[in-house]
Parts: C-alpha cells; structure tokens; sequence
C-alpha cells in the first residue's frame, strides 16, 4: 500500500473517530469549564492528527489512547454528577475575590492574581469603579462574575412598580420562504391561519425569508424584497385606542345626559371602563 | 348625529374591542395573558349589556331613530 493511500485512510478514520467522540462528551467539552477539559481537547486533537501522519505504528494503538483520554472525562463527569465532594475535587471552586465592597487580598494570591488584572476583570464586567462592587468571585473556569451594589445595578421594571406583560418566546414559522410545521403546530396555529395571514399582508410565502409569531399570535415578516413594505401588525395598538376612545365617549355621554338615571349609568360604566383599560394597557400596549 | 346614533356608534366600536379581547386570550398561550385577556373580554361585555339597555332605552325616547 502506497504511502499516500495510508495517510488518506489513516486520516478519515481518525476524523470520523474524533467526530464520534466529541458528541459523546458533547457540549461540555466544548465549553471547557475547567482546565482539565481544555487539556482533554487539546490531547485529543494531538492523538488523532498523530493516527493520521505517524506511520510507524499501527492505527489501533492510537485509537486506543484516544478512547481513554475521551472517556476518562465522561467517567469524571458521571461521578461529579453523583457526588458534590467529587465534584469539588474534579472542578474546583469558585473563589471569592471582593465580599461585602471589599477585597480578599489572601484569596488574590491564592489565585495568583495581581490587582491589576483584578481591575481588568472588573473593568469587563463594566464596574470602573471597584467602590461599587458589592460581591466578586472567580468561576472554576477563571472568569470573574460580579455582583454590583444595588444602587448601580440596571433598572428594571420592577424597580419601577410597572407592571409588564407576561413575555413568551416567539415561534419562527417560516423560514427561507418554507412553513415550518413543527413551530407553527407548537403555536397552536395551522397552515390554513398561516395563508390566511400572508394573505392579510398582501405577501406570497416564496418571498418570505423570515416570518415569526409572537406571544399575542401577531405575524412578522421579513421578506426577501426590501423594497416591499409589510404592514406592521396593528391590532393590539388599534384595539387599545379604541378601548380609550369609547371610554371617553361614555365620559361625553355621562356629562352630557340630562335624565339623573341615565347619568350614573354612563358614569359607572366609564369607570368600569376605565379599570379594564387599566388591567389591559401592558398587554396591549408593547 | 343624534344622540342615539353616537351612543350606538360607540357601543359598536366596543364590541368590535371586545371581540378582539376575546381573540386575543383565545390566541395568546401564556396562561397569565390569557387571564387578563379573557377577564377584560368578559368585562367588556358586562358594560357592553349594560350600555345595550341605554340604548333601548333611547329608541322609546325617540321611536323614529330606530335601527341604524
């Protein structure tokens, strides 16, 4: 067997191996989250391109070595799964580096860590200053998570006291100018409502590259001609302005009535109104 | 416009709202939007009854602006 021809088997061989055992371990290798894993992934890497180009040896004897340094991880793993002191000793501990706005200069050195590079990490966390630092640890893979004070933590509706809609994730519906049944089904839709949309809009699905359906069941599409414009979906908007716009007329009616009877009506029903308008303006109005 | 015709242009108008509110729970899958939706539909609708009474009220008022 030529040289060539070897290589060339050697070489798929070992690819379509190192593919099968990377979705073995999966997504975690990936991740690398401890030093052990990133070691793996480079071990593994430098077995299979040896299988490839080291000739003197058969192929086994690589594939072997590969299988051990592969499965060693999902051993580990498994047993981390099981048992937290196990998981301690495979994938270490978070350290604290700042706690209650001020530094832990024993755990710096213990992480061999300068306070520049203390800075540096803060600094990617968008905390310049470390005074408004209220909790910093570094993960087991080495990054650094901050926990600000809560006077310079980002405002959020709650915060505020508003209340906001509940949110669902959207459903992509078509894609590439294709249905995609399976989402459209998980929506509780149909091929028939789908059309029916499209046909709203004025659209041909061929020219559709993306169209998703939001938490209130609305259409947005993307279409491959960029100068055709899509109507915006105009319910919600449209429903809640006339929600307003009766409420206001029962107000009109009810200083405008002479008969006493007639008045209180309006003036309770508008009231009513207005409550229903209150419970329903964050669902309609985003 | 007479009074009569404004009163029903409005109830019109909420019905139209309070058809959307109802389509809307039917359409929404997030349990807690679809509460909301369906208690202001039913709302609506409450009001709705209660302003169809004025209106026939209304039409013994005055017999000749009957209907629409």
């Amino acid at each position: 067997m030529p040289d060539w021809l070897n290589i060339l088997i050697r070489s798929l061989v070992s690819i379509v191996f190192v593919f099968i055992l990377t979705k073995l371990i999966g997504k975690r290798q990936l991740s690398q989250m401890t030093f052990f894993e990133y070691t793996v992934g480079i071990a593994l890497g430098d077995l299979a391109a040896m299988i490839a180009d080291d000739l003197s040896g058969p192929m086994y004897k690589g594939i072997l070595a590969m299988s051990v340094y592969a499965g060693f991880p999902i051993l580990l793993g498994w047993l981390a799964l099981k048992n937290k002191s196990v998981r301690n000793f495979v994938e270490g501990k978070a350290t604290i580096l700042i706690k209650d706005g001020k530094v832990m200069e024993d755990n710096l050195k213990k992480e061999r860590m300068s306070s520049d590079e203390l800075l540096e990490h803060l600094r990617l966390k968008n905390a310049f200053r470390v005074a408004d630092v209220e909790f910093a640890l570094m993960e087991p893979n080495g990054k650094v998570s901050v926990l600000m004070k809560s006077q310079n933590q980002p405002i959020t509706p709650k915060h505020l006291g508003v209340t906001v809609a509940p949110e669902t994730e959207p459903q992509t519906v078509i894609m590439d100018g294709k249905i995609l049944d399976e989402s459209l089904a998980t929506r509780g839709f149909n091929r028939g409502w789908l059309n029916t949309e499209l046909n709203k809009a004025g659209v041909l699905l061929e020219n559709v590259f993306i169209g998703q359906v939001d938490t209130n069941g609305q259409l947005f599409l993307d279409l491959y001609d960029d100068l055709i414009q899509v109507p915006q979906p105009q319910t919600l908007k449209l429903t809640y302005l006339t929600l307003q716009k009766c409420q206001a007329d029962l107000e009109i009616f009810a200083l405008s009535v002479q008969d006493a009877a007639a008045k209180k009506r309006y003036e309770q029903e508008a009231a009513r109104l207005k409550q229903v308008l209150n419970d329903v303006t964050p669902l309609l109005t985003r | 416009m007479t009074i009569s015709q404004q009163v029903k242009t409005t109830v019109a108008s909420l019905k139209g709202a309070q058809a959307n509110l109802e389509s809307f729970a039917l359409a929404t899958q997030n349990k807690q939007a679809k509460q909301l939706y369906t208690q202001a539909a039913q709302d609506t609708q409450t009001i709705l009854q209660s302003l169809e009474q004025r209106v026939t009220q209304l039409e013994k008022e005055e017999p000749q602006y009957k209907g629409f």
